[in-house]
């Protein structure tokens, strides 16, 4: 087979007629054995290019779709809409600069992007984070995973044509936000991690508006839940829809609750635990069945949980200070340093090398979101479009994340 | 001619206007004199020969005239009803309590650009709104509002709906076909495929009501069911009710059955392509048809026009304006003042920051609102048809207001859940429902 090249606008075979331009679609010419079986079409087959602007896609991703009616044959997922280079910037920026470059990643919980960054530059430096310090990383990350998954039950609701559960849920977002602004002088994008600790202490509006909304969250949380968890069509039309079996999720590398949705206990938080965790009390909620309701269910089952590790961190909060004693220039010596953090979409890993400047000589970040978006072609043939919606919004894929 | 010239040129747009308009409107309006002089008396004796025409033409102008108000009210209602759900507050800046928003949206909608995409179809791309709506609004032709208002009063009048009702259908095909874009293709095929499945036990639900009624007729079908509201026939047929309410639902394209325009899948399914007005014609049809199909479910089950209960206070009034005669005069020129102002004296001496004009602009509107409100008080006790009006809107809304509720409530059902829901329950329970309803006709009677 001869290598096939890419296609130029000027070839004349590939040349669309004056009167034709911008009617057809041209087919592009395929440039490897998957391209070439993909873009062959059978007799009543039709590509369909979902994205990167539809409404249902998460933001920039695009799905193009074979169908055969309403069943789809076969799907390609086409990333890198919103590709920065993240990985490169950071590179290029100190490691104090670092933290505020991850931050627009996954930006729905921006906090565990930081927490990635800086887990892995404490470890670099062999900072000792007080311990004050990590339970303010614990409660304000737990919030932010709430908050997180509050946006998932949302959207996942709406993507199934359900227009109620989004605004419901996002009045607790709302909240959680406006809190964790008073913490951190933002609402989306924190900032707020520090190498050795993090940027100021707790204030008294976070606290009071944590308390009230705590004193809050577990009615509205079961109110929340009757939205949906029992409606008829709901429920049918999630069960046994996109049903990940456990070998197939540890296969495809798939993290997070999509992982404990599949019967898989590994949480990073209890496997590998990191910070203060391993001092808190909490359960690692999992389900056996694996398809997009148990996924749905289960963000509501660890919603509890940080619930749970919130009012802990609340009642346990030690004193003392912030952050380390710590020179303004950070200067690792050479050598590399791995860390993972459970967010609340997966694991999210962060693997950075030193060379001895206040640069790093490499920075990689792996996010969870693009190894579930992977594992759309092996859930999808056979289903009909209308599924998709489902079992995309169930992994819950955040395109920052993906495409970096 | 250099004068003439020089002189327009010095003219203002609106005076040159005015020259030319005004001559122009004087020689018109003497052709106009003229021509219905002449022509006036022979169109009388031709529309006199043709009552049923005339009858004809005026229905379907008042129909094509009222359906846009009630694609406001509807649209207005979803607004402020889907935000109450949604713990929004809903549109409150236009008019009172946002009242306005839908009509502010229709004008936005018309005066956005007509956009015709490369490649379309350009005949029936434009056709097909005109479809989609006139469908709808023909559905209106055979609904009685009150006894003797209904345009026309068919004898076939279901057979008629259902017919109207199915060629819908035909304009969405024709929006999808001609889009250009698999979006809307899409659409269009699942609303053919639906609009096949929901027609059939949508038509054999009401088989019971015919057979009860012994007639197609829609106002002979009220007629039978007057009486207290024990009388209706959801009694009769509560299977027939259930079953139509469903298929209605895919008829209308409503959620949870909304497969046609399902946003999250395709985009705006059939309308993707569409902007401007001709996007809003398949915005008011679908509004309208909400209205039509709550109506008509309205006629069949629950007594039309007729009220529930006899209205406790029997009031009789016997007015006779000509008896007061020169006090009539009076009573005109003198009640809006008087009652303007002694509607504004308790603003004018219980608040101080209230000024005399402003306490009088209030007494206005309050003798205003009065007056309407007595008119249509007098309009109620006096006039049967107003009485039949208010209970068929006021039952209709009460079933717009439950579509309203639903979308706000259900996700949206698989196409192939929706199909076989269709099949394996609708069909075989409307069927069972003629069965019954024959058994027990033919055994007790029609009573």
């Amino acid at each position: 087979m001869t290598t096939p090249t890419r296609p130029s606008l000027d070839d004349p075979a590939l040349a669309i007629p004056v009167e034709h331009a911008g009617i057809f679609e041209p087919i592009p010419v395929p440039r490897t054995e998957r391209e070439r079986e993909f873009y062959d079409l059978k007799d009543g087959e039709l590509l369909l290019n979902m994205g990167p602007h539809h409404p249902s896609t998460h933001g920039v991703l695009r799905v193009v779709l074979k169908i055969n009616g309403e069943q789809i044959v076969d799907v390609d997922p086409v990333l890198g809409y919103l590709h920065r280079g993240a990985e490169k910037i950071c590179e290029n920026a100190d490691y104090h600069q670092v933290i505020s470059q991850v931050d627009p990643l996954e930006y729905i919980s921006a906090l565990f992007n930081e927490w990635g960054a800086v887990l892995s530059f404490e470890k670099l430096l062999d900072v000792e984070v007080p311990r004050r310090a990590e339970y303010i990383r614990v409660l304000a990350g737990e919030l932010n995973r709430v908050a997180s998954h509050m946006l998932f039950l949302g959207f996942y609701a709406l993507d199934l044509g359900g227009i109620t559960p989004i605004l419901w849920s996002f009045a607790e977002r709302d909240e959680i936000m406006e809190a964790l602004a008073a913490l951190t002088g933002q609402k989306l994008l924190f900032n707020y991690f520090r190498i050795g600790g993090v940027n100021g202490d707790l204030n008294h509006e976070f606290l009071s508006r944590v308390g009230d909304w705590m004193s809050r969250a577990g009615t509205h949380l079961e109110d929340g839940m009757t939205l949906l968890n029992e409606n008829e069509i709901f429920v049918r039309r999630t069960r046994g829809i996109g049903v990940i079996d456990r070998e197939t999720a540890l296969r495809m590398c798939v993290s997070g609750a999509n992982l404990r949705a599949s019967g898989v206990p590994f949480d990073l938080r209890r496997a590998h635990p990191y910070s203060v965790y391993p001092e808190l009390d909490f359960d690692i909620p999992t389900r056996a069945e694996g398809d997009s309701l148990a996924r749905y269910l289960l963000r509501f089952d660890e919603v509890k949980q940080s619930l749970r590790i919130i009012d802990q961190c609340l009642h346990e909060m030690p004193d003392g200070p912030v952050m380390a004693k710590l020179p303004r220039l950070l200067r690792p010596r050479p050598g590399r340093a791995f860390s993972s953090v459970e967010a609340p979409r997966g694991q999210y890993s962060t693997y950075v090398v030193s060379d001895g400047t206040d640069q790093p000589f490499r920075m990689r970040i792996h996010d969870a979101s693009f190894l579930h978006l992977e594992i759309l072609g092996l859930l999808m043939p056979g289903t009909l479009v209308q599924d998709i919606m489902v079992v995309m919004s169930s992994l819950d894929p955040v395109m920052g994340g993906v495409d970096k | 001619m250099t004068a003439v010239t020089g002189y327009w040129n010095r003219l203002s747009l609106a005076s040159r206007a005015l020259l030319v308009l005004v001559p122009a409107l004087l020689v018109l309006g003497g052709v106009a004199t003229v021509a219905l002089a002449l022509l006036l008396p022979p169109l009388l004796d031709f529309l006199g020969a043709n009552l049923g025409l005339v009858r004809f033409i005026i229905a379907a102008t008042v129909i094509i005239v009222v359906t846009i108000p009630t694609a406001f009210v509807i649209i207005y209602m979803e607004l402020k009803v889907i935000a109450r759900m949604n713990l929004r507050v809903g549109p409150d800046r236009v008019g009172p309590f946002g009242a306005a928003q839908s009509v502010v949206h229709g004008l936005k909608v018309l005066s956005k650009e007509d956009y015709t995409p490369a490649g379309v179809d350009v005949s029936v791309f434009t056709l097909a709104p005109v479809a989609v709506f006139l469908t709808t609004i023909m559905s209106f032709l055979v609904i009685p509002f009150a006894p003797g208002l209904v345009a026309q009063d068919l004898n076939i009048a279901l057979l008629y709906f259902f017919a109207i009702g199915g060629l819908n259908v035909v304009g969405l095909m024709m929006a999808g076909w001609a889009s250009y874009n698999k979006y809307s293709l899409i659409g269009a095929l699942r609303a053919a495929a639906q609009a096949i499945s929901y027609e059939i036990p949508l038509t054999l639900s009401v088989v019971g009501v015919i057979i009860l009624a012994g007639t197609m007729s829609t106002t002979a079908i009220v007629a039978q069911q007057s009486g207290s509201f024990l009388d209706w026939n959801v009694w009769k047929q509560p299977l027939a009710l259930l079953v139509f309410f469903i298929a209605a639902t895919a008829e209308a394209n409503r959620t949870p059955l909304d497969m046609t325009e399902a946003d999250q899948e395709l985009v705006a399914g059939f309308a993707t392509e569409y902007s401007g007005m001709r996007f809003g014609f398949f915005f008011f049809a679908e509004y309208v048809n909400v209205f039509v199909v709550s109506a008509i479910m309205v006629v069949l089950f629950f007594g039309g026009w007729t009220a529930p209960f006899d209205w406790p206070f029997p009031v009789q009034l016997a007015l006779d304006p000509a008896s007061l005669g020169i006090g009539l005069l009076f009573l005109i020129a003198l009640a809006p003042v008087l009652g303007t102002v002694i509607l504004a004296l308790p603003f004018w001496l219980g608040s101080s920051r209230i000024s005399t004009l402003q306490a009088l602009l209030i007494g206005f509107v309050l003798f205003n609102v009065v007056a309407v409100a007595a008119l249509l008080g007098w309009a109620f006790v006096s006039f049967d048809w107003v009485v039949g009006l208010f209970w068929m809107l006021a039952k209709s809304y009460v079933f717009v207001f439950v579509f309203v509720q639903m979308r706000a409530t259900f996700p949206r059902v698989r196409i192939d859940q929706l199909m076989g829901f269709a099949w394996k329950w609708l069909l075989p329970a409307a069927l069972l429902n003629i069965f019954v309803t024959a058994i027990a006709v033919s055994l007790v009677g029609k009573g």
